[in-house]
């Protein structure tokens, strides 16, 4: 007799989330709606006897069209069919259904976990089999962004996030998911930048920025922040560390659009830092279908150039030589459709090209260490001289 | 072996043209004493200078009279004596090997020439440390008693040399040259015993080659040899000597006591003795070996193969000395009776054109043409047409037979063989027959641990690492590799000192290690019948099969390497006249005409094992799709029914049903040109074996032959 009653006690508190399933939001129903779509679409063809199948919008270059009138990357309408019935596809349509029915448990539960978390939520062995649902999560992430394309909701409506990477810091007072928090006086550390940046989670209270600089690394962010160069030019400064993930390029977009402030980025004047601008501005084409609460076509590129060698009097053993790689990537970003038209941007690769070497940020260091924030922003904002 | 055997050859050369200069030349040509400075000052011209200073007058080392004096004939026995590893004497090891094999050579020959179906008996026994006695008896027709001391006590004597007719031994130097290693290494006679008839005395004799004279000398009955009379006399007398005789109507044996270390794996008097039965299976083999086991090799077919038409040179073959010196002995009195006469395909028209085209007389005295008019003679006979040789004198063993003697010595579940059409190279007939046989268990596999202790106890290999490699055919140094890292035994380890518990880990990992993968290709060669199994990096068959594309046929190769996989090749090469590269016959000959063949008749065992491996493929592929979508289909119910609620079982067994239909439907489509397939059906043509792997034996070295009955499969 004890033992139920203990049972019952530890049920309990199970029971609360379909308790909380009646007050969830407009967006989680959504959510839930089409999950349940897709499952009952397997049903339904299950009983018809006919192959199930799923048509997954494809991300790939040649399904992704630039918008010159909107100026961003778009998605096309190309699918994708995914059979179950089918020798190659077998395994990617039952990981989709695995996706599928974790983020439904995570809608229903009214919680959030990482990419990483739900890799290992679904990750387990196939019954009577040695085989694993997913080896690895190089397998998984692919997945979850397609179910995001097929059931057209983002990632935080299925309730995930991706590791978070990125700070700010700035005269700007936030309030994120109930906190106060005042960008202006995070110390050395910044404010790091959550993976979910909507209006619920992050409302903007108080901004006294002019403008955003948003730079390639953290350590060159570090170098701002430590010379306080937002204070001096009242503005924000971001890092994405690299290819800015979601969170950073939203927040980006949501400063622009909504406390209209200007963007300004320091990249590496390389291919890699040219693509990082690119994804900034038109939006990426592996996520092209949030390009249009992502992208910020009125981002500038403020350096490094590659005239700045010369007329920064750098010393030559900054010089990095291309290899073969950069030279490939350099010739495929100067045919992209939102550069193929710019001269600006066509003399600018056809110069890096032409010198063979690239320039990182911290070059700039070699010349005096605070030289970048002291002098070289300063005056390229000064001469309003930037690539747009 | 090849390369090292190379370099020294070229030392040696290097080092004779040094000496000739100073040696040689001078008996003849010199005129004064100038001469010798010169060629000396030649030779170290920084001495030059200074020697003149120091030493006006040069003593000279040798006089061209005293030069004279010691140059003299070099008898054929006493160069081959100094270079026996022309001959496959290198070391203790292949004496043994070839002293059998040039034996039994001779006895298969002997036999099928006389028309008997061969039986023979070998018996090795060790009589010292480091010496063996080889006794190797036939049912042959027997030797008359003039001939004996010749065949078995003179260098380059024999029958064989001088026609164009498909045999095993070729020149007359092996059997006499065997006996004159075991004399020059123990001493002891070389022993025969001959009978030709039932009703005949068995001649016997002790006989030593002289090898200064290249003679033979009889030690027995005052060197004249001995009769043993027939009976029980005869049998008293035998067994008084200590001689071996298995009592027949008629045959020859040769005892010979050499030098010789016996060893069991590659290269070994196993390994000879057991392709000898693949190829031959009309003989009778009985082998005793020295740790006196008793094995027999049974004969599985009771025809004797044809016999083999002696032919008359081709004139394409005959080279421009030869030509010149038949001219010159021929008996004939024309040209045209000449050519007619001694050459094959030649017709009194080709004749008509062949002197038209070299404007001699067909009427001419052969005698009497000159060097010149031969020359122009042999251009005439390169350039004008004439017909291939008869190929009608080369036997082959056929395809049957192929496939029989494979599938009882090598364990396999598929065998296919492709006798080529006969062809010609230089005007010398020649064919070509492949055998292949794939898949079945490793040889590592196959084994019990009293046998690994048994062949661990014998082997003379330094290190566990090779006596894997050697022992077990086929097995590459890769998958030995791996069996020693997965024991987790020293790779330098002796397997000679492995103690028991050591030696139950090596017997675990080599039943379990997956030797398959990175074993290469197998190959057997034969020329004539005889198995070569040495020098095989520069012999014409390795290097046609590593040229092919086994790719194409289902196996992994990496250019110019031995395919890889569980593969066995036999390649028989038979002529009347096999293009050896050396006297020691261990490597053919790369004629651009004989590689063709070879590797036509290698592509088309390789298509059928191509085309059996790609059916075993689809099959494994259909199984492997239905087996994932019945994994897959649980996996996509739970994941629905936890989405929307519906019954995970229901689900499950509808998406079943939709599977069979499927599957059902993508079986029936599977071909190449997308038509429907009859799996029943696989068209490999002809010469085909099929077996159920698991009905097979074990292919290592150690194992008696008559240990697996031949099992036919579907």
């Amino acid at each position: 007799m004890p033992k139920k009653k203990i049972r019952m006690k530890v049920n309990l508190p199970s029971k609360h989330p379909a308790k909380k399933m009646k007050q969830i939001s407009q967006r989680d129903r959504k959510t839930r709606e089409s999950l349940i779509g897709l499952a009952d679409r397997v049903v339904q063809a299950a009983k018809q006897r006919k192959d199930p199948h799923i048509d997954v919008p494809s991300r790939t270059l040649s399904n992704v069209r630039y918008s010159p009138r909107k100026r961003i990357i778009e998605m096309g309408n190309n699918t994708n069919r995914r059979q179950l019935f089918n020798l190659s596809q077998a395994k990617a349509y039952m990981q989709t259904m695995l996706v599928a029915s974790g983020c439904k448990k995570l809608v229903d539960d009214g919680k959030t976990t990482s990419i990483r978390g739900l890799f290992y939520m679904l990750k387990h062995t196939i019954e009577g089999t040695k085989e694993e649902t997913f080896s690895t999560q190089d397998e998984c992430d692919p997945i979850i962004e397609d179910t995001e394309v097929l059931l057209g909701n983002l990632r935080e409506e299925l309730h995930l996030y991706a590791q978070k990477r990125g700070d700010m810091v700035g005269p700007i007072v936030l309030n994120d998911s109930g906190d106060q928090i005042d960008c202006a006086r995070m110390g050395s550390g910044g404010y790091g930048i959550p993976s979910i940046v909507e209006p619920e989670v992050v409302k903007f209270v108080r901004c006294d920025a002019k403008f955003v600089l948003h730079v390639e690394k953290a350590a060159v962010w570090q170098r701002f922040n430590e010379d306080k160069f937002w204070k001096k030019h009242k503005c924000l400064l971001t890092h994405g560390n690299g290819q800015p993930p979601r969170g950073v390029r939203r927040l980006l977009h949501r400063l622009h659009h909504e406390l209209e402030l200007p963007i300004y980025c320091l990249l590496d004047n390389d291919p890699w830092g040219y693509y990082i601008y690119s994804v900034i501005k038109q939006g990426s084409i592996n996520l092209a279908y949030e390009s249009q609460r992502m992208a910020i076509p009125e981002a500038r590129y403020l350096g490094l150039r590659s005239i700045d060698l010369e007329r920064c009097g750098l010393s030559e053993s900054v010089k990095i030589t291309l290899n073969e790689n950069d030279r490939k990537r350099a010739k495929q970003i100067v045919r992209y459709p939102w550069f193929e038209k710019k001269r600006s941007w066509q003399r600018e690769i056809k110069k890096m090209l032409e010198n063979d070497f690239k320039l990182e940020v911290e070059a700039l260091i070699s010349k005096d260490i605070s030289y970048v924030t002291e002098e070289y922003v300063p005056a390229r904002l000064r001469n309003r001289d930037w690539l747009d | 072996m090849a390369t090292v055997k190379h370099k020294k050859k070229k030392k040696k050369r290097a080092s004779e043209k040094v000496r000739i200069p100073r040696n040689g030349q001078p008996a003849k040509e010199q005129p004064a004493g100038g001469e010798p400075a010169v060629h000396r000052s030649e030779e170290t011209p920084s001495s030059n200078g200074q020697d003149g200073q120091s030493q006006p007058t040069q003593r000279r080392r040798a006089t061209a009279q005293s030069m004279a004096a010691s140059q003299r004939d070099i008898s054929v026995s006493e160069f081959f004596a100094k270079n026996r590893h022309l001959l496959g004497f290198d070391n203790p090891r292949k004496a043994l090997l070839t002293t059998v094999k040039e034996a039994v050579d001779n006895s298969l020959d002997a036999c099928e020439e006389a028309g008997i179906l061969p039986e023979i008996w070998v018996h090795i026994a060790q009589t010292g440390k480091n010496s063996y006695h080889v006794g190797v008896q036939d049912n042959g027709p027997g030797i008359l008693k003039k001939q004996i001391p010749l065949i078995f006590g003179k260098l380059l004597y024999g029958s064989k040399f001088h026609r164009l007719r498909q045999s095993r031994g070729q020149q007359g130097i092996g059997i006499s040259a065997a006996g004159m290693y075991g004399v020059q290494t123990t001493g002891k006679p070389v022993k025969v015993l001959s009978k030709i008839s039932s009703r005949k005395p068995i001649h016997y004799y002790e006989i030593i080659i002289d090898t200064q004279k290249n003679k033979p000398r009889i030690l027995n009955g005052a060197g004249d040899g001995i009769d043993i009379p027939i009976g029980e006399t005869g049998i008293q007398y035998i067994k008084k000597h200590g001689i071996d005789w298995e009592d027949q109507k008629h045959g020859t044996r040769v005892t010979i006591e050499l030098e010789a270390r016996f060893i069991r794996g590659r290269g070994s008097v196993d390994e000879y003795l057991e392709q000898t039965a693949i190829a031959n299976p009309h003989v009778m083999l009985h082998y005793t070996d020295p740790d006196h086991t008793e094995r027999t090799y049974k004969r599985s077919t009771q025809l004797l193969p044809p016999e083999p038409k002696e032919i008359k040179p081709h004139p394409y073959g005959v080279e421009l000395g030869r030509l010149a010196t038949m001219l010159h002995e021929t008996g004939a009195t024309t040209i045209a009776q000449f050519l007619t006469a001694s050459f094959s395909r030649v017709s009194s028209a080709v004749v008509r054109r062949l002197c038209h085209a070299a404007k001699i007389s067909a009427r001419m005295h052969p005698k009497r043409t000159s060097r010149r008019e031969a020359e122009v003679l042999y251009h005439a006979i390169q350039n004008t047409k004439i017909p291939n040789p008869a190929t009608d004198c080369i036997c082959p063993i056929g395809e049957e037979l192929i496939l029989k003697g494979l599938h009882q010595v090598v364990p396999g579940e598929f065998y296919a063989a492709a006798t080529r059409p006969p062809s010609v190279y230089r005007g010398n007939p020649f064919q070509i027959e492949v055998g292949l046989a794939y898949g079945g268990s490793a040889p590592t596999q196959n084994i019990t641990p009293d046998l690994l202790a048994e062949l661990l106890e014998e082997t003379d290999t330094r290190t566990i690492r090779q006596f894997l490699i050697n022992t077990f055919n086929g097995l590459g140094a890769d998958a030995a590799d791996r069996i020693i890292k997965a024991s987790r035994l020293g790779t330098r380890q002796s397997p000679g000192k492995l103690k028991g518990a050591d030696r139950e880990k090596l017997y675990e990992t080599m039943k379990n290690v997956n030797v398959a993968e990175g074993q290469s290709m197998e190959v057997l060669r034969y020329a004539n019948r005889v198995p070569l199994q040495f020098q095989h990096a520069a012999c014409a068959i390795t290097q046609t099969i590593m040229n092919t594309n086994w790719r194409s046929y289902g196996l992994t190769q990496t250019r110019g390497a031995l395919p890889k996989g569980p593969v066995t090749v036999m390649v028989h090469v038979a002529s009347v006249w096999v293009p050896f590269t050396s006297e020691s016959k261990e490597a053919i000959a790369g004629y651009p005409e004989i590689q063709k063949e070879l590797r036509l008749a290698l592509q088309s065992v390789g298509r059928k094992l191509g085309m059996y491996l790609r059916r075993r493929l689809r099959v494994k592929h259909q199984g492997e799709r239905r087996n994932m979508f019945l994994r897959y289909v649980g996996e996509v119910a739970k994941a629905v029914s936890e989405v929307n609620g519906t019954d995970r079982l229901d689900l499950y067994d509808q998406l079943m049903k939709v599977a069979k239909r499927r599957t059902a439907e993508a079986d029936l489509r599977l071909d190449d040109r997308g038509q429907p397939i009859d799996d029943e059906e696989l068209k490999l043509g002809d010469h085909v074996l099929i077996v159920n792997p698991s009905e097979n034996g074990t292919a290592i070295q150690h194992r008696p032959l008559e240990s697996i009955d031949s099992k036919k499969g579907s």
